[in-house]
Protein backbone atom coordinates (compact mmCIF):
# COMPACT_ATOMS: atom_id res chain seq x y z
CA UNK A 1 0.00 0.00 0.00
CA UNK A 2 2.70 2.24 1.00
CA UNK A 3 4.27 1.69 -2.39
CA UNK A 4 1.47 2.29 -4.20
CA UNK A 5 1.19 5.71 -2.23
CA UNK A 6 4.76 6.64 -3.14
CA UNK A 7 4.42 5.99 -6.61
CA UNK A 8 1.55 8.41 -6.55
CA UNK A 9 3.37 11.02 -4.94
CA UNK A 10 5.96 10.79 -7.26
CA UNK A 11 3.61 11.16 -10.35
CA UNK A 12 2.58 14.14 -8.47
CA UNK A 13 5.63 15.35 -8.49
CA UNK A 14 6.36 14.84 -11.87
CA UNK A 15 3.37 16.66 -13.12
CA UNK A 16 3.78 19.88 -11.15
CA UNK A 17 7.78 20.06 -11.59
CA UNK A 18 6.73 19.91 -15.69
CA UNK A 19 3.96 22.47 -15.26
CA UNK A 20 7.21 24.88 -13.80
CA UNK A 21 9.61 24.10 -16.43
CA UNK A 22 6.69 24.44 -19.31
CA UNK A 23 5.40 27.85 -17.59
CA UNK A 24 9.17 28.87 -17.53
CA UNK A 25 9.83 28.50 -21.20
CA UNK A 26 5.95 29.95 -21.87
CA UNK A 27 5.15 27.42 -24.58
CA UNK A 28 1.74 27.56 -23.66
CA UNK A 29 -0.07 30.75 -23.25
CA UNK A 30 -3.73 30.97 -21.68
CA UNK A 31 -6.21 32.27 -24.54
CA UNK A 32 -7.85 35.41 -23.71
CA UNK A 33 -9.23 36.34 -27.08
CA UNK A 34 -12.04 34.87 -28.96
CA UNK A 35 -11.34 32.57 -31.75
CA UNK A 36 -13.01 34.34 -34.89
CA UNK A 37 -15.03 31.20 -35.55
CA UNK A 38 -16.87 31.83 -31.97
CA UNK A 39 -17.22 35.28 -32.66
CA UNK A 40 -19.32 34.37 -36.19
CA UNK A 41 -21.70 32.28 -33.81
CA UNK A 42 -22.06 34.58 -31.00
CA UNK A 43 -22.61 37.36 -33.14
CA UNK A 44 -25.11 35.59 -35.36
CA UNK A 45 -26.77 32.91 -32.66
CA UNK A 46 -29.46 35.82 -32.23
CA UNK A 47 -28.69 39.30 -34.05
CA UNK A 48 -27.12 39.15 -37.69
CA UNK A 49 -27.65 38.02 -40.96
CA UNK A 50 -27.21 33.79 -40.87
CA UNK A 51 -29.53 34.19 -37.25
CA UNK A 52 -30.71 31.07 -35.62
CA UNK A 53 -32.84 33.31 -33.16
CA UNK A 54 -31.32 31.62 -30.51
CA UNK A 55 -29.91 33.50 -27.14
CA UNK A 56 -27.81 30.24 -26.53
CA UNK A 57 -25.32 29.95 -29.07
CA UNK A 58 -24.44 26.12 -28.22
CA UNK A 59 -28.01 25.22 -28.80
CA UNK A 60 -27.69 27.24 -32.16
CA UNK A 61 -25.04 25.47 -32.94
CA UNK A 62 -25.95 21.85 -31.95
CA UNK A 63 -29.41 21.80 -33.62
CA UNK A 64 -29.05 24.62 -36.32
CA UNK A 65 -25.19 25.54 -37.93
CA UNK A 66 -24.36 21.89 -37.14
CA UNK A 67 -27.32 20.24 -37.19
CA UNK A 68 -26.51 17.18 -39.42
CA UNK A 69 -24.26 16.45 -36.77
CA UNK A 70 -26.51 15.93 -34.16
CA UNK A 71 -28.62 13.77 -36.29
CA UNK A 72 -26.62 11.68 -37.03
CA UNK A 73 -25.12 11.27 -33.48
CA UNK A 74 -28.39 10.86 -32.31
CA UNK A 75 -28.53 7.71 -34.15
CA UNK A 76 -25.38 6.51 -33.04
CA UNK A 77 -26.71 7.34 -29.36
CA UNK A 78 -29.94 5.27 -30.32
CA UNK A 79 -28.30 2.04 -32.19
CA UNK A 80 -25.75 1.98 -28.96
CA UNK A 81 -28.82 1.99 -26.94
CA UNK A 82 -30.58 -1.00 -29.05
CA UNK A 83 -27.62 -3.09 -29.05
CA UNK A 84 -27.12 -3.02 -25.43
CA UNK A 85 -31.12 -4.15 -25.40
CA UNK A 86 -30.02 -6.85 -27.85
CA UNK A 87 -27.39 -8.07 -25.64
CA UNK A 88 -29.52 -8.35 -22.55
CA UNK A 89 -32.81 -10.17 -24.82
CA UNK A 90 -35.46 -11.80 -23.12
CA UNK A 91 -37.91 -14.13 -24.61
CA UNK A 92 -41.22 -12.24 -24.77
CA UNK A 93 -43.62 -12.50 -22.54
CA UNK A 94 -41.28 -11.82 -19.78
CA UNK A 95 -41.68 -14.69 -17.09
CA UNK A 96 -43.55 -12.76 -14.11
CA UNK A 97 -40.88 -12.78 -11.05
CA UNK A 98 -41.62 -12.68 -7.60
CA UNK A 99 -44.10 -9.87 -6.25
CA UNK A 100 -42.35 -7.16 -4.60
CA UNK A 101 -43.31 -4.78 -2.23
CA UNK A 102 -41.18 -1.56 -2.26
CA UNK A 103 -40.38 0.67 0.87
CA UNK A 104 -42.70 1.98 3.66
CA UNK A 105 -45.48 4.42 2.82
CA UNK A 106 -43.53 7.59 4.18
CA UNK A 107 -40.65 6.91 1.22
CA UNK A 108 -43.00 6.02 -1.37
CA UNK A 109 -45.11 8.99 -0.49
CA UNK A 110 -41.72 11.20 -0.50
CA UNK A 111 -40.11 9.43 -3.54
CA UNK A 112 -43.52 10.13 -5.92
CA UNK A 113 -43.06 14.55 -4.39
CA UNK A 114 -39.77 14.08 -5.29
CA UNK A 115 -40.47 12.42 -8.97
CA UNK A 116 -42.78 15.08 -9.72
CA UNK A 117 -39.85 17.48 -8.93
CA UNK A 118 -37.65 15.54 -11.22
CA UNK A 119 -40.14 14.97 -14.12
CA UNK A 120 -41.18 18.89 -13.77
CA UNK A 121 -37.71 20.29 -13.80
CA UNK A 122 -36.61 18.21 -16.69
CA UNK A 123 -39.24 19.24 -18.66
CA UNK A 124 -38.00 23.07 -17.80
CA UNK A 125 -34.59 22.23 -18.79
CA UNK A 126 -35.41 20.59 -22.14
CA UNK A 127 -37.93 23.25 -23.34
CA UNK A 128 -36.11 25.87 -22.26
CA UNK A 129 -32.84 24.38 -24.48
CA UNK A 130 -33.08 27.60 -26.82
CA UNK A 131 -32.79 29.86 -24.15
CA UNK A 132 -31.24 29.22 -21.41
CA UNK A 133 -28.00 26.20 -21.52
CA UNK A 134 -29.81 22.76 -21.40
CA UNK A 135 -31.88 21.07 -24.06
CA UNK A 136 -32.79 17.64 -24.88
CA UNK A 137 -30.12 15.48 -24.22
CA UNK A 138 -29.52 17.09 -20.18
CA UNK A 139 -33.35 17.23 -20.12
CA UNK A 140 -33.48 13.84 -21.27
CA UNK A 141 -31.13 12.67 -18.82
CA UNK A 142 -32.52 14.35 -15.87
CA UNK A 143 -36.15 12.55 -16.64
CA UNK A 144 -34.57 9.74 -16.85
CA UNK A 145 -33.83 10.12 -12.92
CA UNK A 146 -37.11 9.75 -11.96
CA UNK A 147 -37.73 6.19 -12.58
CA UNK A 148 -34.63 5.43 -11.44
CA UNK A 149 -35.56 6.57 -8.14
CA UNK A 150 -38.87 5.30 -8.57
CA UNK A 151 -37.44 1.62 -9.36
CA UNK A 152 -35.73 0.90 -5.85
CA UNK A 153 -38.52 2.07 -3.87
CA UNK A 154 -41.56 1.11 -5.28
CA UNK A 155 -39.87 -2.34 -7.10
CA UNK A 156 -39.36 -2.89 -10.97
CA UNK A 157 -42.72 -5.29 -11.04
CA UNK A 158 -45.08 -2.59 -9.76
CA UNK A 159 -43.21 -0.66 -12.55
CA UNK A 160 -44.06 -3.05 -15.18
CA UNK A 161 -47.50 -3.45 -13.92
CA UNK A 162 -48.24 -0.20 -14.10
CA UNK A 163 -47.89 -0.23 -17.75
CA UNK A 164 -43.91 1.16 -17.97
CA UNK A 165 -42.41 -1.40 -20.14
CA UNK A 166 -39.27 -1.93 -22.00
CA UNK A 167 -41.05 -2.67 -25.10
CA UNK A 168 -43.05 0.28 -24.90
CA UNK A 169 -40.38 2.67 -23.96
CA UNK A 170 -38.53 0.88 -27.27
CA UNK A 171 -41.16 2.19 -29.19
CA UNK A 172 -41.67 5.67 -27.63
CA UNK A 173 -37.80 5.75 -28.53
CA UNK A 174 -38.53 5.24 -31.90
CA UNK A 175 -41.05 7.40 -32.57
CA UNK A 176 -39.09 10.30 -31.05
CA UNK A 177 -36.46 9.14 -33.42
CA UNK A 178 -38.62 9.25 -36.16
CA UNK A 179 -40.15 12.77 -35.25
CA UNK A 180 -36.77 14.23 -35.35
CA UNK A 181 -35.69 12.31 -38.88
CA UNK A 182 -39.51 14.40 -40.11
CA UNK A 183 -38.44 17.47 -38.45
CA UNK A 184 -34.83 17.34 -40.29
CA UNK A 185 -37.05 15.96 -43.29
CA UNK A 186 -39.97 18.56 -43.84
CA UNK A 187 -38.21 21.70 -45.50
CA UNK A 188 -36.92 19.29 -48.42
CA UNK A 189 -41.08 19.03 -49.35
CA UNK A 190 -40.98 22.73 -50.01
CA UNK A 191 -37.41 22.73 -51.76
CA UNK A 192 -35.67 23.80 -49.20
CA UNK A 193 -32.35 22.08 -47.69
CA UNK A 194 -32.25 19.45 -45.42
CA UNK A 195 -32.59 20.85 -41.50
CA UNK A 196 -33.80 23.97 -42.83
CA UNK A 197 -34.51 26.40 -39.66
CA UNK A 198 -35.72 29.61 -40.05
CA UNK A 199 -36.82 29.33 -43.92
CA UNK A 200 -39.18 26.71 -42.34
CA UNK A 201 -40.53 27.05 -39.02
CA UNK A 202 -41.49 30.24 -37.86
CA UNK A 203 -39.02 31.88 -35.29
CA UNK A 204 -42.51 32.80 -32.56
CA UNK A 205 -45.56 31.59 -32.03
CA UNK A 206 -47.99 33.54 -30.33
CA UNK A 207 -45.19 36.32 -29.00
CA UNK A 208 -42.68 33.22 -27.46
CA UNK A 209 -39.65 32.93 -28.93
CA UNK A 210 -38.84 29.44 -29.77
CA UNK A 211 -36.05 29.81 -32.49
CA UNK A 212 -37.90 27.76 -35.08
CA UNK A 213 -36.76 23.77 -35.60
CA UNK A 214 -34.63 24.23 -32.12
CA UNK A 215 -37.79 23.59 -29.96
CA UNK A 216 -38.96 20.45 -32.16
CA UNK A 217 -35.65 19.15 -31.88
CA UNK A 218 -35.31 19.78 -27.83
CA UNK A 219 -38.66 17.93 -27.22
CA UNK A 220 -38.28 14.98 -29.35
CA UNK A 221 -34.32 14.61 -28.32
CA UNK A 222 -36.04 14.78 -24.92
CA UNK A 223 -38.39 11.77 -25.31
CA UNK A 224 -35.79 9.83 -26.96
CA UNK A 225 -33.29 10.30 -24.92
CA UNK A 226 -35.32 9.80 -21.34
CA UNK A 227 -37.02 6.74 -22.81
CA UNK A 228 -34.32 5.40 -23.73
CA UNK A 229 -32.01 5.64 -20.35
CA UNK A 230 -35.35 4.42 -18.81
CA UNK A 231 -35.40 1.49 -20.81
CA UNK A 232 -31.98 0.87 -20.05
CA UNK A 233 -32.44 1.41 -16.71
CA UNK A 234 -35.48 -1.22 -16.72
CA UNK A 235 -33.00 -3.67 -18.22
CA UNK A 236 -30.82 -3.40 -15.42
CA UNK A 237 -32.77 -3.93 -12.72
CA UNK A 238 -34.73 -6.86 -14.00
CA UNK A 239 -34.54 -10.10 -11.65
CA UNK A 240 -30.91 -11.72 -12.25
CA UNK A 241 -32.90 -15.21 -12.40
CA UNK A 242 -34.48 -14.25 -15.20
CA UNK A 243 -31.20 -13.70 -17.21
CA UNK A 244 -29.72 -16.63 -15.82
CA UNK A 245 -32.55 -18.79 -16.73
CA UNK A 246 -32.74 -17.46 -20.66
CA UNK A 247 -28.71 -18.00 -20.70
CA UNK A 248 -28.97 -21.52 -19.71
CA UNK A 249 -31.44 -21.88 -22.00
CA UNK A 250 -29.29 -20.57 -24.67
CA UNK A 251 -26.15 -22.05 -23.74
CA UNK A 252 -27.14 -25.02 -21.79
CA UNK A 253 -25.25 -25.16 -18.01
CA UNK B 1 6.73 33.73 -15.58
CA UNK B 2 2.99 35.22 -14.08
CA UNK B 3 0.43 32.86 -12.00
CA UNK B 4 -1.58 32.61 -15.62
CA UNK B 5 1.01 30.98 -17.49
CA UNK B 6 1.56 28.89 -14.96
CA UNK B 7 -1.55 27.64 -13.95
CA UNK B 8 -2.81 26.92 -17.41
CA UNK B 9 0.96 24.70 -17.78
CA UNK B 10 -0.37 23.39 -14.48
CA UNK B 11 -3.81 21.98 -15.82
CA UNK B 12 -2.09 20.88 -19.50
CA UNK B 13 0.00 18.44 -17.21
CA UNK B 14 -2.66 17.49 -14.82
CA UNK B 15 -4.76 16.82 -18.26
CA UNK B 16 -1.60 14.80 -19.72
CA UNK B 17 -0.82 12.74 -16.35
CA UNK B 18 -4.94 11.99 -16.67
CA UNK B 19 -4.56 10.92 -19.99
CA UNK B 20 -1.12 8.43 -19.24
CA UNK B 21 -2.66 7.10 -16.21
CA UNK B 22 -6.15 6.30 -17.77
CA UNK B 23 -3.91 4.84 -20.63
CA UNK B 24 -2.34 2.57 -18.18
CA UNK B 25 -5.43 1.07 -16.37
CA UNK B 26 -7.31 0.27 -19.84
CA UNK B 27 -3.80 -1.69 -20.76
CA UNK B 28 -2.89 -3.04 -17.76
CA UNK B 29 -5.65 -4.00 -15.31
CA UNK B 30 -7.05 -7.29 -15.83
CA UNK B 31 -10.78 -6.31 -14.82
CA UNK B 32 -12.89 -5.77 -17.49
CA UNK B 33 -14.96 -2.53 -15.04
CA UNK B 34 -11.69 -1.13 -14.39
CA UNK B 35 -11.16 -1.26 -17.84
CA UNK B 36 -14.40 0.68 -18.35
CA UNK B 37 -14.04 3.05 -15.85
CA UNK B 38 -10.45 4.02 -16.97
CA UNK B 39 -12.12 4.39 -20.50
CA UNK B 40 -14.73 7.11 -18.90
CA UNK B 41 -11.58 8.88 -17.31
CA UNK B 42 -10.12 8.92 -20.97
CA UNK B 43 -13.16 10.06 -22.93
CA UNK B 44 -13.65 12.80 -19.75
CA UNK B 45 -10.11 14.26 -19.60
CA UNK B 46 -10.40 14.45 -23.78
CA UNK B 47 -13.86 16.53 -23.29
CA UNK B 48 -11.98 18.75 -20.77
CA UNK B 49 -9.23 19.35 -23.31
CA UNK B 50 -12.03 20.76 -25.62
CA UNK B 51 -13.81 23.08 -22.87
CA UNK B 52 -10.16 24.11 -22.28
CA UNK B 53 -9.55 24.72 -25.92
CA UNK B 54 -12.29 27.12 -25.97
CA UNK B 55 -12.02 28.97 -22.15
CA UNK B 56 -10.83 32.23 -22.23
CA UNK B 57 -8.42 33.17 -19.62
CA UNK B 58 -10.13 36.36 -18.75
CA UNK B 59 -11.86 37.88 -15.46
CA UNK B 60 -15.56 37.50 -15.68
CA UNK B 61 -15.57 34.59 -18.23
CA UNK B 62 -19.36 34.01 -18.59
CA UNK B 63 -21.62 31.71 -20.68
CA UNK B 64 -22.37 32.30 -24.36
CA UNK B 65 -25.91 32.77 -23.43
CA UNK B 66 -27.87 36.61 -24.28
CA UNK B 67 -29.54 36.83 -21.04
CA UNK B 68 -31.49 39.50 -22.45
CA UNK B 69 -32.02 40.67 -26.23
CA UNK B 70 -30.23 44.13 -26.74
CA UNK B 71 -27.09 45.11 -28.55
CA UNK B 72 -25.22 46.42 -25.97
CA UNK B 73 -25.29 42.54 -24.38
CA UNK B 74 -23.98 41.40 -27.50
CA UNK B 75 -20.84 43.42 -27.14
CA UNK B 76 -20.35 42.74 -23.49
CA UNK B 77 -20.81 38.62 -24.55
CA UNK B 78 -18.15 39.18 -27.37
CA UNK B 79 -15.52 40.87 -24.79
CA UNK B 80 -16.06 38.36 -22.29
CA UNK B 81 -18.00 35.13 -23.55
CA UNK B 82 -16.25 31.77 -23.89
CA UNK B 83 -16.14 29.81 -27.56
CA UNK B 84 -19.44 28.15 -27.76
CA UNK B 85 -18.25 26.02 -30.64
CA UNK B 86 -16.10 23.29 -28.37
CA UNK B 87 -18.74 23.13 -25.58
CA UNK B 88 -20.91 21.96 -28.40
CA UNK B 89 -18.88 19.50 -29.80
CA UNK B 90 -18.24 17.93 -26.18
CA UNK B 91 -21.95 18.37 -26.04
CA UNK B 92 -21.82 15.87 -28.71
CA UNK B 93 -18.91 13.79 -27.62
CA UNK B 94 -20.52 12.98 -24.20
CA UNK B 95 -23.76 11.82 -25.44
CA UNK B 96 -21.98 9.46 -27.69
CA UNK B 97 -19.39 8.39 -24.88
CA UNK B 98 -22.14 7.90 -22.46
CA UNK B 99 -24.37 5.39 -24.90
CA UNK B 100 -20.74 3.65 -25.67
CA UNK B 101 -20.11 3.41 -22.56
CA UNK B 102 -23.68 2.04 -21.33
CA UNK B 103 -23.30 -0.63 -24.50
CA UNK B 104 -19.86 -1.83 -23.09
CA UNK B 105 -21.42 -1.97 -19.55
CA UNK B 106 -24.24 -4.07 -20.89
CA UNK B 107 -21.51 -6.46 -22.45
CA UNK B 108 -19.41 -6.69 -19.70
CA UNK B 109 -22.33 -7.87 -17.29
CA UNK B 110 -22.90 -10.40 -19.71
CA UNK B 111 -19.87 -11.89 -20.46
CA UNK B 112 -19.60 -11.70 -16.26
CA UNK B 113 -23.25 -13.76 -16.21
CA UNK B 114 -22.04 -16.19 -18.81
CA UNK B 115 -18.33 -17.23 -17.67
CA UNK B 116 -18.80 -16.31 -13.74
CA UNK B 117 -15.45 -13.82 -13.87
CA UNK B 118 -14.67 -10.26 -15.32
CA UNK B 119 -11.09 -10.81 -15.76
CA UNK B 120 -10.74 -10.09 -19.32
CA UNK B 121 -8.17 -13.23 -19.74
CA UNK B 122 -10.61 -15.40 -18.32
CA UNK B 123 -13.58 -14.07 -20.73
CA UNK B 124 -11.36 -14.34 -23.28
CA UNK B 125 -10.21 -17.99 -22.67
CA UNK B 126 -13.88 -19.27 -21.88
CA UNK B 127 -14.89 -18.12 -25.39
CA UNK B 128 -12.08 -18.88 -27.32
CA UNK B 129 -12.71 -22.38 -26.25
CA UNK B 130 -15.89 -22.33 -26.90
CA UNK B 131 -15.42 -21.58 -30.45
CA UNK B 132 -12.53 -24.50 -30.77
CA UNK B 133 -15.42 -26.57 -29.48
CA UNK B 134 -17.71 -26.61 -32.34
Amino acid sequence: MSKRFAVLVIILALTVASALVLSYTEFAKPAKELKPIGLFYIENSYFGNLTAKSPEAVTAIVWDYRGLDTIYESAVFFLAIVGGLSIFRLEPPQPAGKEAKGLTRISRTGTKIIALLIISVSASIALHGHLTPGGGFQGGSTLAVAPLLLIPVFSVTRLVSAGITSKRLVIARSAAMTCIGLTALLPVLKGLELTSNLSFYPAEIGGELISGSLFFYNIFEYLAVGSGFTAVFLYLSTFEETYRREIEKEVGT
Amino acid sequence: MSEDVFTWSLILMMLFTNTLLSIYGIVYRRSLTKKLIALTILSDTANLVFILIGFRFIQPAVPPVLTELSLENLEYLKQHAVDPLPQALVLTGIVISMAVNALIAFGIIQAYRITGSTDAKVVVKHFSEGVKGE
